[in-house]
């Protein structure tokens, strides 16, 4: 079933969640494309997805090198026109951030460990439950901001996502952010790892159903 | 007792290879910054030490630095700084 959205995903060297992400938006009908770390004409997607893994090694430091590839240069103008939706997920909420896309930064885990579970998120967004498991892989997921940006991100309402018994030592227990002006999303969980029935958890499609919605609902400039 | 304070610098031997600079210097490079930067990457430590005297205490540090700090196969360590407080 085709549904007329085109989705793009960014792969840098380091990436390892491109061909999940690819599967996820196939499940619903998507079409996707892989755009390679240097391509720069990103104007055709309707949502642009950076996701999860090592981007560059994470050298110097999780997301950082990153930020000067030609694709995520191009990203900042994508966001800029409000030509779609940037979706980043785990090491692409970590870009984002060091991007400046979003506001505040990622930093090592308070138990200074790698944690790899299931989590039980609170949702603020109106087309979701107000709860959701969701899987969690990451050392660098401690959401942490400077008084100025947390005041942006209550009064732009951006927590989008919230841990109920917080992993890592996020302030806010933030998982997630939802920047609905610039159409920017970012989240340590992932969404993309609870589509298949065959992973024991579906609730990664509420999210995929929510962007769908906002993508269809013309919340964006077609090119 | 005395107590010193001392940084030291760990960094890879000439011709260890060091993925995290080549990919820095090819940053730089694409971005226009500079062409051959020739970055080489390294760790920094800070500590205070206690011992009985400058010697000694030397002695100690040097051990952390060749014992923990570093690898003499693969890297160099650096006293950058050696104080007493």
């Amino acid at each position: 079933m085709k549904s007329g959205i085109k989705a793009g995903i960014i792969v840098f060297p380091g990436t390892n969640c491109d061909i999940d992400t690819q599967r996820a938006c196939e499940f619903f009908g998507w079409e996707t494309e892989f755009i390679w770390h240097d391509d720069k004409n990103l104007d055709k997607y309707d949502v642009i997805f950076v996701p999860g893994g090592f981007s560059y090694g994470d050298y110097i430091r999780a997301g950082r090198l990153a930020k000067f590839s030609p694709a995520v240069m191009a990203l900042k103008e994508y966001v800029k026109a409000k030509r779609g939706f940037v979706v980043g997920i785990c090491n692409g909420f970590q870009v984002l951030c060091e991007t400046k896309l979003l506001p505040g930064i990622l930093s090592n885990n308070t138990n200074t460990k790698f944690i790899c579970e299931e989590v039980e998120l609170s949702v603020n967004h109106e087309n979701f439950p107000e709860s959701v498991k969701f899987a969690i892989a990451h050392a660098e997921g401690r959401y942490i901001a400077d008084e100025q940006a947390l005041e942006k991100i209550k009064a732009k309402n951006m927590i989008f996502l919230q841990y109920k018994n917080n992993p890592n030592g996020s302030v806010f227990n933030i998982a997630g952010l939802y920047d609905k002006e610039n159409k920017v999303i970012g989240m340590m969980p992932h969404p993309e790892r609870g589509i298949f029935l065959e992973t024991g958890n579906c609730d990664g499609r509420y999210f995929f159903e929510m962007l769908k919605t906002e993508v269809e609902n013309g919340k964006y400039i077609r090119a | 007792m005395k107590k010193y304070k001392a940084d030291i610098i760990v960094t890879l031997k000439n011709g260890v290879r060091d993925p995290q600079g080549a990919a820095v210097d090819m940053v730089l490079k694409r971005t226009g910054m500079e062409d051959s930067a020739g970055v080489h990457t390294g760790k920094f430590f800070s500590l205070s030490i206690t011992g009985e005297d400058e010697a000694s205490v030397k002695a100690k540090l040097n051990t952390i630095c060749e014992e923990v700090l570093s690898n003499p196969v693969l890297e160099t360590y650096k006293i950058e700084r050696f104080s007493e407080v």
